[in-house]
């Protein structure tokens, strides 16, 4: 692992020795990592490396192995509850109740994180994220994008200290992906720091502070987009695999492989 | 941050925004309506006809079956596919991310679903005394419920059990089928004693036995007799051990 660029300030989010196992195979091995205040952390992987099973680890939603994860000083195993409220949680495929309109469902959320929202905060709200007009529709009649816009809404309704994005910008297009981007930027400023993963080795290179790379459940490195570049871009896995300069790119598919996974 | 958030949230308003929702997902359900009262009614409408309602034994077990038969659809077939349907499309994993406690989440599912099946077994009582022209006095009426109340829970129960035992929705749309079929075909035939002693015994133990010799007993206004305390034990029984089941082995992820 690279030990350049250590986060600087308030640490956030604390994971250490994290191991995930799912009957006889091993999901996440070992893994530790720190994410600081204000800080926007990749965590970059090929399909079934273990940045799943990490967030879920994260989130509370399977037990660990071994391993602790505190979110602001509170272990997430002791005090479930307090860590939850501090999290703002965007999952893989987020789905709401189908029966109920996104005006419902802001309510619903916002009495979950213990804010009490009144119909015009929420109209607000809506209005902020070009969604006012569709705010007595149902999820599933939405486009793809107001969906991501709305589960990105709900995941931020309590002004959490830490955002966890499970591949933000899959299905998205470049409009909306700008517009997540730019939403992103606006709570790192509020004083969020944001764990996302995702498949898009230019947005990790452009948005992320810091990044790392897992591969069969183990970080392999970490650091920021360029020490990374710069630690690696004498490595023969690397060189052989880029074309010109170095990227990220090349530095991920050096490390984890040319090989397809499903 | 807000200020809030240094402590745990709210668990009550948490619960309230919860029940709320739910309720709104009931009443927009037109399938929960549907198999809360639809079955019932039917059959209280198809014995009112001639002597129907008398070949089946008379007007109490009439509306006794119709009572049980809507409580069994409504939970077993409505509830417990909804319940499993949520929790393959990640509704679940959604709520569960969030501060509020898991058991939050279930009891309010729950106490819905009960409160519908309360409400549609008044519908069906009330609708079944006037086409059989019963007259039940305030007392009956309060016990019917209270027995309601006690076959909701039994087949809440099950229905919990069967979501939390079976991780995929397709299996739980498949065995509550044929749960169905089965504890309708035990409770009504094997009680006739057509099917052997064996059997009439155990359909008198089984849930949907025990609770029609229930309703049937109040609406009656018959007095207490034994066969009444076996289906109060029985209920009492599938209500601790399904429960335990339900909430023991309940899967949030169908994965």
């Amino acid at each position: 692992m690279s030990d350049s660029a250590e986060p600087q300030g308030t640490v956030v989010l604390k994971v250490s020795g994290l191991t995930v196992v799912y009957g006889p195979q091993t999901a996440v091995a070992g893994v530790s990592l720190e994410i600081v205040r204000g800080e926007i952390f990749g965590l970059l992987g090929p399909n079934g490396a273990g940045k799943t099973s990490t967030l879920a680890a994260i989130e509370g939603l399977i037990a660990p192995r071994s391993g602790t994860v505190t979110v602001d000083g509170l272990d997430l195993r002791r005090h479930p509850a307090q860590a939850r409220s501090r999290l703002g949680v965007q999952l893989q495929s987020s789905s709401f109740q189908p029966e109920l309109s996104i005006e419902q469902i802001a309510a619903l959320y916002g009495g979950l994180y213990g804010v009490r929202l009144s119909r015009e905060q929420i109209r607000r709200s809506l209005e902020e994220i070009g969604l006012d007009q569709e705010r007595g529709k149902r999820f599933k009649q939405l486009s793809g994008g107001q969906q991501q816009r709305l589960a990105l809404y709900i995941a931020t309704i309590h002004d959490p200290l830490l955002l966890l994005l499970d591949e933000p910008t899959s299905g998205l297009d470049p409009q909306s992906r700008r517009a997540l981007w730019s939403r992103i930027e606006l709570l790192r400023g509020r004083g969020s720091s944001i764990l996302l993963t995702t498949h898009s080795m230019e947005e990790a290179q452009a948005v992320c502070d810091r990044v790392a790379i897992i591969d069969h459940g183990a970080l392999l490195t970490t650091g920021t987009p360029t020490d990374l570049i710069a630690a690696h871009r004498d490595d023969p896995r690397v060189l052989a695999v880029a074309h010109g300069d170095v990227t990220l790119e090349d530095v991920f598919i050096g490390l984890t492989g040319s090989m397809i996974r499903d | 941050m807000t200020e809030s958030l240094s402590t745990r949230p709210d668990v009550g308003l948490a619960l309230r925004s919860l029940l709320r929702a739910d309720a709104t997902v009931q009443l927009r359900s037109r399938v929960s309506t549907i198999l809360s009262l639809a079955l019932p009614l039917v059959i209280l409408i198809a014995t009112s006809f001639g002597k129907a309602g008398q070949r089946l034994g008379g007007a109490d077990l009439v509306i006794g079956l119709a009572l049980t038969l809507g409580l069994l659809t409504s939970c077993l077939l409505g509830y417990s596919f909804t319940l499993a349907h949520d929790r393959d499309a990640g509704v679940l994993q959604r709520l569960r991310v969030t501060p509020a406690p898991t058991w939050t989440i279930m009891t309010s599912r729950i106490s819905v679903q009960f409160v519908t099946n309360l409400v549609a077994s008044i519908v069906v009582v009330i609708v079944g005394a006037i086409l059989h022209g019963l007259s039940l006095d305030a007392a009956q009426y309060a016990l019917t419920i209270g027995v309601a109340a006690l076959g909701a829970a039994v087949f809440l129960a099950i229905g919990q059990a069967l979501v939390g035992l079976v991780p995929s929705t397709g299996a739980v749309t498949a065995i509550g089928r044929i749960l169905f079929i089965v504890l309708v075909l035990l409770g009504i035939f094997g009680g006739t004693g057509l099917l052997g002693d064996t059997l009439k015994t155990i359909a008198q133990w089984s849930p949907v036995g025990a609770l029609m010799t229930l309703f049937s007993s109040v609406v009656a206004g018959a007095a207490w007799s034994d066969q009444d305390t076996i289906g109060l034990l029985a209920c009492a029984a599938y209500i601790v051990v399904f429960t335990f089941i339900g909430i023991r082995w309940f899967r949030w992820d169908s994965r």
